[in-house]
């Protein structure tokens, strides 16, 4: 699918942590091993048992918007012709206590409510540095 | 838990609009330390500690070296985060004349956003810089602090059924404040709750006047012990106590679920509040830093001045404004309408009032408090008493 705000904007500088959940197109969270706590952003440590065997498990896909707003500022000149836009708060089904940033497609963005149940979809991009296929999670109403 | 150290000299350069100082952002913190030991009355040369925050770009030893220290023995910052460091800097300069480590310590920030690149312009996150936590958000146009705490501050209002006229309480006290304030960059332009309603959004809920101004200038508070301090011709401010520090996994990723919404200033306000045995209603005279307002009001709940639910009344029918206010607070305007310099110039009002220098002058101030930026992690305040 086509960027919500624009297929030039900005994509992610990948890293170790953070290509998972980039480039899987799926919901990566990273989880212990050792305990089964779930932590967003990933870290080289659990933060609940300071173990280290760490490894990043794919969640259902779904969650629930924790936060919505809408940005009418263009902070960026890319974003000129996108204002306003919904960014979001979501709490991932699956592992419990994360939560991950997004925006909301394919619907007004003022009509994006606190508590709606949401699903993830996935942008097609290209890691501009590497050529490494990207695969960027949003998330879409889900109609009751 | 606090130590006897003193603040004998505050300085300040001109404020400006960001881009609009004629000096570089390492003129001004010169200009603002100069400034300070004047007003202590003491030689550049004698001041041997210095302390700024947030990957300051103005090292120690640059500065030790054109104001011609002749030692130089403390330097430091808190970690990094923003002006969540603000009232850091003075417990650090506590620590080094109480340890005996340092004789005059001065605590200084300086911004020249022409200079250099603007902070809420997001260019820092753009390039691949700013906190890690919002480098996820920059594919979805998450860039800034402001969209950042709008997120917090929407759920917030959602969860506690708090309306924009608390947002705008806090705006409108700012303003007023600075009216009474020629230092002040919005000086002479008084706002209205209308004016308030019809500006601009910048991020739900957010209007224009919610979000901090960006100014070029600079701030410098000077510590020692009360022993060195009678031997100086002016005020010395005691301070009371200092905290600086942050709860569990706060430093993580700013919207965890463990503290989403919130500012994470329960911690901070623990502190102060046991560390000099006082409660929130004691407190004379409150500067509590905006970076926007949404943190402000959330940060009041958090320590403890009052429940979520009755915060619109709380700030409300100008309880925040003037020097006769129910709580006389952001005197000199504050980071919204007198200048941003990161906060520190909020801490330099706190030990003004303390002196009976305001121009929103609270009578009898006992006990003068500022608190760093809520909004980023480790937190911090400093409490002053009565000037002798």
């Amino acid at each position: 699918m086509t960027r919500y705000l624009g297929d030039e904007f900005l994509t992610p500088t990948l890293t170790e942590q953070n290509t998972p959940f980039f480039t899987s197109g799926r919901i990566q969270i990273q989880f212990c091993d050792d305990c089964d706590h779930a932590q967003q952003p990933p870290d080289d440590v659990c933060y609940s048992c300071q173990g280290t065997n760490l490894a990043f498990r794919a969640t259902p896909g779904t969650g629930s918007v924790e936060s919505a707003v809408l940005v009418h500022h263009p902070i960026h000149p890319a974003l000129q012709e996108r204002v306003p836009y919904v960014v979001v708060v979501v709490s991932v089904d699956g592992a419990p206590g994360c939560n991950v940033t997004g925006n909301v497609v394919g619907c007004p963005p003022e009509s994006v409510e606190i508590g709606a149940r949401v699903r993830a979809v996935f942008e097609e991009a290209k890691d501009p540095a590497t050529g490494q296929d990207l695969l960027i999670p949003q998330w879409e109403l889900v109609q009751d | 838990m606090h130590g006897q150290a003193v603040v004998v000299g505050v300085g300040e350069s001109e404020y400006y609009k960001h881009g609009r100082s004629p000096d570089t952002e390492f003129q001004l913190a010169c200009t603002a330390i100069k400034n300070a030991a004047e007003d202590a009355g003491l030689e550049l040369r004698q001041l041997d500690g210095l302390i700024s925050y947030m990957d300051d770009r103005n090292s120690p030893l640059r500065i030790a070296a054109a104001l011609g220290f002749d030692e130089l023995s403390w330097s430091a910052t808190p970690w990094a985060g923003g002006g969540n460091n603000s009232s850091a800097t003075l417990q650090f300069a506590d620590a080094a004349v109480c340890g005996g480590y340092a004789n005059y310590v001065v605590g200084f920030r300086s911004l020249a956003q022409g200079q250099f690149y603007r902070l809420g312009a997001g260019t820092g996150v753009a390039s691949g810089g700013g906190p890690p936590g919002l480098g996820w958000g920059l594919p979805y146009g998450l860039m800034t602090p402001a969209q950042e705490c709008a997120l917090h501050t929407k759920r917030w209002m959602h969860d506690h059924g708090v309306s924009q006229e608390a947002l705008a309480n806090i705006s409108l006290a700012c303003y007023a404040n600075a009216q009474l304030n020629p230092r002040a960059v919005r000086y002479g332009q008084a706002l209205t709750r209308e004016d308030y309603h019809a500006s601009r959004w910048i991020v739900e809920p957010f209007h224009l006047f919610d979000c901090c101004q960006e100014n070029d200038g600079a701030a410098a508070l000077i510590v020692t012990t009360p022993e060195r301090a009678k031997d100086l011709p002016g005020k010395a401010v005691p301070i009371l106590a200092t905290a600086q520090g942050l709860g569990p996994e706060i430093g993580a990723n700013a919207f965890q679920e463990r503290w989403f919404p919130g500012m994470y200033y329960g911690n901070v306000g623990r502190m102060i509040w046991e560390r000099a045995g006082v409660k929130p209603e004691d407190i004379d005279v409150l500067q509590l830093y905006e970076n926007f307002t949404g943190p402000v009001v959330m940060a009041l709940c958090e320590m403890g001045y009052c429940e979520p639910e009755e915060v619109e009344a709380f700030t409300g029918d100008g309880a925040l404004e003037g020097p006769n206010a129910r709580l006389p607070f952001n005197t000199s305007g504050g980071n919204l309408a007198e200048a941003y310099i990161h906060g520190l110039e909020m801490v330099v009002e706190a030990v003004r009032q303390s002196r009976g220098d305001s121009t929103c002058q609270v009578d009898d101030v006992n006990l003068s408090l500022a608190v760093g930026g809520p909004g980023y992690a480790p937190g911090s305040a400093v409490l002053f008493g009565p000037a002798s």
